[in-house]
């Protein structure tokens, strides 16, 4: 029987009116059903979510009904529904209430007015089934992104749902985090039983677990159906979610598989090598050209080193990176590895005490205030540091007077429809965008950028390509710094790794994910066996349908 | 928030510790009588400086020179006295007056000191513990406020960096005018992007039942015999020093004739109480340090 | 009537009286004593309405919020003689109402001791600055008062005039060694260039930011429905 039931969903926010948010949305889920939900931004899945919860049910116009055991879900007490449905949001920061992490863990059971005898006995629970007791008596603001959005998790957990929805929960994380928060969702789903209700961008991870994927488009639901069965369906349609599935399942369907996908990267390589076959006649793309950095190089770094106190430990230890000009330049590397003081140690902001940082041939140093007019520009990691005004033009016009280049900076960057917007109700991938056209505004030769596909669904990142493609041509130089190994491979020019303070190696894409076998895309996890140097799902497809060619 | 050191009393209940400087602090800033103060002051100083260490010096340091001011410049607005020292502008300077300087100024001392002690025993999560139940909704206001601070500082600091990088902070060199001016962007995108955040906090809030009903507050510590013990013992012994301090063994006047009551017969009584109560703390500590040395030759 | 309401009677006919009566009997120097638990009894009525109001989620969380900030710019603020703390906690009051103006300027002080020390002088502070947002809230809420001119003298005014002397008067309780009208003017006096730096600092601000900072106070309440003036201070809250 139906957990949770959606009858004939349709709602409107009340600023527009016209458009259905949700149009004749039907679902149902049955007890300790994992179901994810997609679809790209806008399309709904937060506002169906937060239906699913009285007290975070938009304001607007709505029609249809929504059953929580055969109950309206309006008639079902605030006080029931807090212990009954767990909703964990994006924003790992935001959702703490409290200083202390066993406060944090113990806030929900306050709320429903738990004796001290039970609380203490649940939270201790909560510590020990998370994880949580080597960081049980901290502060939460001194915990990571990771360890707060579990911390998010546990305290939701401490109510003992039957249902745990979550909205986006990995988001803000790196990969290993979101990986580790993702163990932990199917932990609790295989474990407890819990009802689980996910919308993610990530699916390489979910797919797996899911018994089902629901996939959204403009607040209809377009599919449903098991995960390993719902790639045929939007590959057919030629539906642009397509794109957002996970690896497996794109090589699958693109190399003209039929039936049901494999989900995970195993059973990727099994599939590959039954249909290839272990030596394959065609084993690698046509080669790439060794990367070869050409002078005058537009960023230089020899040597550099910087740590933040007398006594501290080093941060950078000698980084040696070149970018020639008008190239896209990845840097990939684990968290704390010190990417980010790089980036700052050519922005100025930390000096280097050894080395020397070259841009354009002149050492930063000599630059003075004259680094960032039209020669340095840096996307923070966080589109909202860059947000001042009330309006995204207005915002724009801090930076300069000149409104025709703004409306040039704005179409490069895509947000010329929203320049009359509050920078605060635009969409991650919409802020990130008009961030861009803020840094851009100074119109810097050598752009730096921090994580620039944080939080951003893969249409988004399409976009993003499209214009950081669009800025090299016109000879501007970037250097990204990322954890996104997929966007990396598809769309820089070089990467290089980042270790422990060092740059280790730099290669082309393929040359470079290629030779890695943990550092590297699932795309060619899956296919190192069979292929060389094929990193991402089109490569894969392309030599599958090479090598049957070749047979047929 | 800063941790203070291991110290046996504040690992005791926060209701003892509240109890405890609540007494010394409210009977420290009223009571003038010379004995009772030096005692005061040996005990709070004692207590203090097994808390901070060698830092405690530097705040001892910081106060010294003000009450020795206000020491020494009693006497040129107080002319009262008998014991005329020497002249000065024409006005007695008097023993009285100096010695009443000296004993407001040794108030001062011993407040700072226990309001020391207090800041480093009495955290914000112990305060908020205690009156979780009293006060829930401020309570919980607090905590909140507490967990934003460091958060705000970060954010605070991201944006000035964010903005210096793509042209538009200040330097050190920059004028006072255009830093101001930066200072205050800062603070409106800091504002915008923080109350952005206070909505999911409050969604948070509200998706974890708050609101629903009468809430409970939890607390990690409970009072355990230990804790009643200290707070009987606290209690007898400040009964002891009130009871006398009523009775007027406290009276102390400076000027214009030094008079104090004398410590003799039962008043000893009171005032051994009082000496009692300070050390208190600083024994507890002591102890605790005692029993793991011997617990560890013990091994 | 409301409990509040009955509370605040008897604290300002019995409670008051009572302390001052009990002051005068102690022997010593009983004025800081007494004059901070008249302090205190002041600020309890305040507490005690917001607890019995029983705020909602999002009040808490704009009220955390704007406390948190008045902190913030009071103990990081890279300018030195530089601090906006008078001036976000009148904004807030302006945008709020005098009684949430008053909790957003107490807590922000309390709540920052903690970070620094707490002291002689923390009930005087939590005074002193919810008395700015007190004042703000009650006499600039006018159309005319919230342009940023008449904020900026009505800033300065407040702070030399009474939020800065109220600050002063914990001085005059502990420091001084006789209360007479000689010493608590020199007191007064020497505090004068902190409180005129201070009313700058609020002046300048208040002029600079208070146009942008009240319509995003303004933007969130529209945009969320709730804090909305009326319901806010009676304490009905954003019905969901």
């Amino acid at each position: 029987m139906a957990r949770l039931e959606i009858r004939d969903l349709s709602f409107a926010y009340p600023a527009h009116r016209e458009i259905n948010t949700l149009e004749n949305v039907s679902l149902s889920i049955a007890q300790g059903e994992y179901v994810v939900l997609c679809g790209r931004s806008g399309s709904g899945k937060t506002t169906l979510l937060r239906h699913l919860k009285t007290t975070l049910t938009p304001h607007g116009v709505r029609s249809g009904e929504i059953l929580y055991g055969g109950k309206p879900l309006c008639e079902i007490s605030l006080r029931e529904q807090t212990a009954k449905i767990g909703y964990v949001m994006q924003n790992p920061d935001d959702q703490a209430v409290t200083d202390k992490v066993r406060h944090e863990l113990a806030f929900g059971l306050e709320s429903l007015g738990c004796d001290q005898k039970t609380m203490r006995a649940r939270v201790a629970e909560m510590a020990c089934y998370f994880g949580i007791q080597g960081w049980f008596h901290k502060d939460v603001a001194t915990l990571s992104g990771g360890q707060k959005q579990l911390l998010n998790l546990a305290s939701v957990m401490a109510l003992q749902p039957e249902i745990l929805i979550l909205d986006e929960p990995t988001s803000q994380l790196d990969p290993i985090a979101a990986s580790d928060f993702l163990g932990t969702v199917k932990k609790i789903s295989r474990d407890l039983g819990t009802t689980v209700i996910i919308s993610e961008h990530r699916l390489e991870e979910i797919f797996p677990a899911a018994d089902r994927a629901v996939v959204m488009e403009g607040g209809r639901i377009i599919a449903d159906d098991n995960p390993r069965r719902i790639g045929s369906l939007l590959q057919r349609n030629g539906h642009p979610m397509f794109a957002a599935m996970p690896a497996p399942v794109r090589v699958f369907y693109a190399a003209g598989g039929e039936g049901e996908s494999p989900l995970t990267v195993r059973e990727g390589r099994t599939w590959l090598t039954d249909t290839v076959a272990a030596f394959p006649k065609v084993k690698s793309l046509p080669a790439e050209e060794k990367e070869k950095k050409a002078e005058p190089f537009a960023l230089q770094l020899q040597d550099v080193w910087f740590r933040y106190e007398k006594n501290g430990k080093d941060i950078l230890r000698g980084v040696e990176l070149q970018l020639s000009a008008g190239e896209l330049h990845a840097v990939v590397g684990g968290n704390g590895a010190g990417k980010s003081t790089m980036l700052r140690s050519i922005c100025g902001i930390c000096k280097a005490q050894r080395g020397k940082v070259r841009v354009f041939g002149k050492a930063v140093e000599k630059y003075g205030k004259a680094l960032f007019d039209g020669c340095v520009s840096m996307l923070p990691q966080d589109p909202k540091s860059l947000f001042v005004k009330d309006t995204l033009w207005e915002d724009l016009r801090e930076m300069t007077d000149d409104e025709a280049e703004i409306l040039r900076t704005a179409k490069l960057c895509c947000v010329e429809e929203l320049l009359d917007a509050h920078p605060y109700d635009l969409s991650g991938g919409e802020q990130q965008r008009a961030a861009l056209a803020k840094a851009l505004l100074t119109k810097p030769k050598l752009l730096l950028l921090d994580e620039p596909t944080k939080g951003i669904d893969s249409f988004f990142k399409e976009t993003l390509a499209a214009i950081f493609s669009r800025l090299c041509a016109d000879g501007v130089t970037i250097l990204m710094v990322s954890h996104d190994v997929e966007f990396c491979a598809k769309h820089a020019g070089s990467v290089s790794m980042f270790f422990d303070g060092q740059i280790l190696t730099t290669d082309t894409p393929r040359r470079f994910f290629g030779s890695n076998s943990f550092y590297t895309t699932a795309a060619n996890r899956m296919s190192r066996h069979v292929f060389d140097y094929a990193v991402t799902a089109e490569d894969v497809a392309a030599l599958c349908r090479a090598n049957r060619e070749e047979r047929a | 928030m800063a941790e203070g050191r291991r110290d046996a009393f504040s690992a005791f209940h926060p209701a003892v510790n509240f109890i405890f400087f609540l007494i010394a602090i409210g009977f420290g800033v009223v009571v003038q009588h010379p004995v009772y103060l030096t005692a005061g002051l040996l005990g709070a100083a004692a207590y203090y400086f097994l808390l901070y260490g060698k830092k405690g010096a530097k705040l001892l340091l910081a106060l010294l020179p003000v009450a020795c001011l206000i020491a020494l410049f009693n006497p040129l607005f107080n002319t009262r006295g008998d014991v005329v020292l020497f002249l000065l502008f024409g006005r007695p300077y008097t023993l009285e007056a100096l010695l009443y300087g000296c004993a407001v100024g040794g108030m001062l001392l011993l407040m700072m000191l226990w309001f020391g002690c207090y800041s480093a025993v009495m955290t914000g999560d112990k305060f908020t513990s205690l009156f979780g139940n009293l006060i829930p909704s401020l309570s919980l206001l607090l905590v909140m406020i507490f967990r934003m601070v460091p958060e705000l500082a970060r954010k605070g600091r991201q944006i000035t960096e964010a903005r210096k990088c793509i042209g538009k902070g200040t330097g050190a060199h920059s004028r006072y005018r255009d830093k101001a001016k930066e200072g205050l962007t800062v603070l409106g995108c800091l504002t915008a992007w923080s109350l952005e955040g206070s909505i999911v906090t409050a969604d948070s809030m509200k998706s974890r039942g708050y609101g629903c009903g009468k809430r409970t507050s939890f607390r990690l510590s409970r009072m355990t015999g230990r804790d009643w013990g200290a707070l009987f013992v606290m209690a007898v012994l400040a009964a002891g020093f009130l009871t006398f301090a009523a009775m007027g063994s406290t009276e102390a006047a400076f000027t214009p004739k030094l008079s104090f009551a004398a410590l003799q017969g039962w008043n000893i009584l009171g005032f051994a109480a009082y000496c009692l109560y300070l050390l208190l703390p600083a024994a507890i500590h002591i102890e605790e340090a005692l029993r793991w040395r011997a617990w560890k030759s013990g091994i | 009537m409301k409990r509040s309401a009955i509370f605040t009677l008897i604290t300002l006919f019995v409670l008051i009286p009572l302390t001052l009566w009990f002051g005068m009997q102690l022997s010593g120097r009983w004025y800081y004593l007494t004059s901070t638990l008249i302090v205190v009894e002041i600020m309890i009525p305040f507490f005690f309405s917001f607890e019995e109001r029983k705020p909602q989620a999002r009040e808490l969380a704009v009220i955390a919020v704007m406390s948190a900030i008045a902190a913030v710019s009071r103990m990081v603020v890279p300018i030195p003689n530089f601090k906006p703390i008078f001036a976000v906690i009148m904004i807030s009051g302006i945008a709020f109402g005098p009684q949430t103006g008053f909790l957003v300027g107490a807590m922000s002080a309390f709540a920052s001791n903690f970070f620094a020390s707490q002291g002689p002088w923390t009930p005087w502070q939590m005074m002193a600055y919810g008395v700015a947002g007190l004042l703000a809230g009650t006499l600039a809420r006018g159309r005319k008062m919230k342009k940023p001119l008449p904020l900026a003298v009505f800033g300065f005014v407040s702070v030399l005039l009474v939020i800065g002397p109220l600050l002063d008067l914990s001085s005059v309780f502990t420091m001084l060694t006789e209360i007479t009208w000689a010493g608590v003017l020199s007191v007064f006096g020497y505090g004068l260039t902190v409180n005129v730096s201070q009313g700058i600092s609020t002046a300048v601000t208040l002029l600079l930011v208070s146009k942008p900072l009240l319509q995003m106070l303004e933007r969130i309440r529209v945009k969320y429905g709730i804090l909305d003036q009326r319901s806010f201070e009676a304490g009905k809250g954003d019905a969901q």
